[in-house]
C-alpha cells in the first residue's frame, strides 16, 4: 500500500482500530521483543492517550494522527537529551508547516501551535540505563480533520480548522515519517547546533513580551529569549534574565 | 561551555595568580580552586587572629534549583600540607554527607528533572522499600522538559530507602534509592 520514501521510519507499521495508547503498546513491544528501529504503532482511535503525566490527549476516532515510533538513540549523550526533544518538535512543525501558510511555532518545550491554537503534541519516553539511552518512544498526536473540540481544552485547533481542507491521514503519516526521519538523522549526525538554532527560530513567543506566573501565583511580564542547552526557558524580566524549568513557570497570556 | 573551552580556561587559570574562579552561565556552573587556594587557607589558619575555619568558606550564592554546591573542603585544615598539585582541582559538584550508609549502595539520578515513582498517578510505584531489584530493572521515572526517562538500576539488591518524594525535583547525581546489595 504505502510508498516507501524513508529508510527506516515506518518500514514496520502496526495499525490498530482502537488502542488505549500507542506509547503503551510500543512499551509492551519493547519489553517482549526487539522491534526494529523506526517501527511505528498507529491507532485510528486512541482511548487513553497521554500528554504529560496526569493530563490526557483528546482525539476523535479516525480524524487525527496518533502514532508512536521506536528508536534506539544510543549515540545521544545523556546531557544532550533536550536536542532529542527539539528534533522531534521540529519534525512535527515541519509536517504542519507543509499544509498551512500561517506561522507554525513550537511552544516550549514541545507543543506545536498554529497561531495561538495547539495543533499537535509530543510525548517522548526513554529508557535510561548505565550506558545511556537504551530506547526511546516518540509519541505524536496531530489534530488533522477534527472540527470540534471539548470546551475543556484551552486552545485546540486542527489543520482542518486552520485551512478549511480535509487531509488524507495515510498521506500525512507518510509525510510525517519523512520529516521525522530527516530530523532524527540530523540528531544522529550530531548537528545539535543546527537543531537548536531552528528550534529557537520557531520558538513560540520568542522576542515577545508574555505574562508569566510562578507556582506561588506571582505574575510577571517578560520577554522570551530562547532556551539553554538543558532546555530551560530563558526569560528576560525587570530583574534580569532567568532560566526556568517546566514547573517553575507558566505562560498565562498569549504573546504580543 | 565545551570541554575544550574548559581545558583552555583551566590552563589560563593555572598560569594566573588566581586562587579561586567561578563562572555561571544560565544553568551551567563551574568552580575551580588552584593549589594557591590551599596555600592561602593554610596560611590564614596558621594566623592566630583568624576566626573559625568554617567562616572562611567563600560565600556561595546558591540559585534556587541548581546543583548544590559544596562548601569549602571541610577537613583540609587537618592535613597541614596541601599536596602540591600540578593542575588546579576542578571541584566535583557534590559530596554527599555519609551517615552509616557504608553497607548500602546508592541509585543516583543520571539527569536533572522531576522524580516519579510510578508511570502514572493511578499506577503502583515501580519499587518500594523491601523490594528486591535486579540490574537493569526500571526503578522510577525522571522527567525533564516533558521527556520521560525510565531509570534502570545499575545495581541489584534490596531497596532500603526511597530518598525522594514522588513528583519532587531532583538534581543530577542526587541519591534516589538506598539499596542493600544482593
Amino acid at each position: 500500500m504505502r510508498k516507501k520514501n524513508t529508510l527506516f521510519v515506518g518500514k514496520v507499521f502496526h495499525e490498530f482500530l482502537t488502542l488505549p495508547s500507542t506509547n503503551l503498546y510500543a512499551q509492551e513491544l519493547l519489553s517482549k521483543s526487539k522491534p526494529s528501529e523506526g517501527t511505528v504503532i498507529s491507532a485510528v482511535h486512541q482511548t487513553a492517550g497521554r500528554g504529560q503525566i496526569g493530563s490526557s490527549w483528546e482525539t476523535e476516532a479516525g480524524l487525527n494522527i496518533t502514532l508512536s515510533v521506536i528508536f534506539y538513540p544510543r549515540f545521544l549523550p545523556v546531557y544532550r537529551q533536550f536536542s532529542l526533544t527539539q528534533a522531534v518538535a521540529l519534525s512535527v512543525r515541519d509536517l504542519v508547516a507543509r499544509y498551512t501558510e500561517k506561522p507554525v511555532k513550537v511552544k516550549w518545550p514541545n507543543d506545536i501551535y498554529i497561531g495561538n491554537g495547539k495543533v499537535a503534541g509530543v510525548l517522548i519516553q526513554t529508557t535510561l540505563g548505565q550506558k545511556g539511552f537504551r530506547n526511546c518512544i516518540v509519541g505524536v498526536g496531530v489534530n488533522v480533520n477534527q472540527q470540534s473540540f471539548s470546551p475543556l481544552l484551552p486552545n485546540p485547533t486542527s489543520l482542518y480548522l486552520e485551512t478549511g481542507v480535509s487531509h488524507s491521514l495515510p498521506l500525512l503519516r507518510e509525510a510525517y515519517f519523512q520529516a521525522l526521519e530527516h530530523r532524527y538523522l540530523q540528531l544522529k549526525n550530531g548537528r545539535w547546533q543546527a537543531i537548536g538554532e531552528e528550534y529557537r527560530q520557531y520558538l513560540y513567543g520568542r522576542g515577545e513580551r508574555v505574562l508569566f506566573e510562578r507556582p506561588d501565583g506571582e505574575r510577571f511580564s517578560g520577554t522570551i529569549k530562547g532556551v539553554n542547552a538543558s532546555g530551560q526557558l530563558l526569560v528576560l524580566h525587570d530583574d534580569g534574565e532567568e532560566a526556568f524549568h517546566m514547573k517553575q513557570v507558566k505562560m498565562v497570556g498569549a504573546p504580543g | 561551555m565545551t570541554f575544550k573551552e574548559i581545558q583552555e580556561l583551566v590552563k589560563l587559570i593555572n598560569k594566573s595568580n588566581l586562587t579561586e574562579f567561578k563562572i555561571k552561565d544560565g544553568e551551567f556552573e563551574l568552580a575551580i580552586r588552584t593549589n594557591k587556594y590551599e596555600k592561602r587557607k593554610t596560611q590564614q589558619q596558621a594566623a592566630p587572629s583568624n576566626p573559625a575555619p568554617a567562616q572562611q568558606a567563600p560565600i556561595i550564592q546558591m540559585p534556587p534549583v541548581q546543583t548544590p554546591y559544596p562548601a569549602a573542603p571541610p577537613s583540609s585544615s587537618a592535613a597541614p600540607q596541601a599536596k602540591p598539585q600540578p593542575e588546579p582541582e576542578v571541584e566535583s559538584p557534590r559530596e554527599e554527607k555519609k551517615e552509616d550508609r557504608s553497607k548500602y549502595v546508592e541509585v543516583r539520578s543520571p539527569i536533572v528533572g522531576t522524580f516519579y515513582r510510578s508511570s502514572s498517578p493511578e499506577k503502583p510505584p515501580y519499587v518500594k522499600v523491601g523490594d528486591t531489584i535486579e540490574v537493569g530493572q526500571v526503578v522510577c521515572i525522571v522527567e525533564a522538559m516533558k521527556l520521560f526517562n525510565e531509570i534502570e538500576s545499575e545495581i541489584g539488591g534490596k531497596i532500603v530507602k526511597v530518598m525522594v518524594e514522588d513528583a519532587q525535583p531532583v538534581e543530577y547525581d542526587q541519591v534516589l534509592f538506598l539499596v542493600e546489595p544482593a
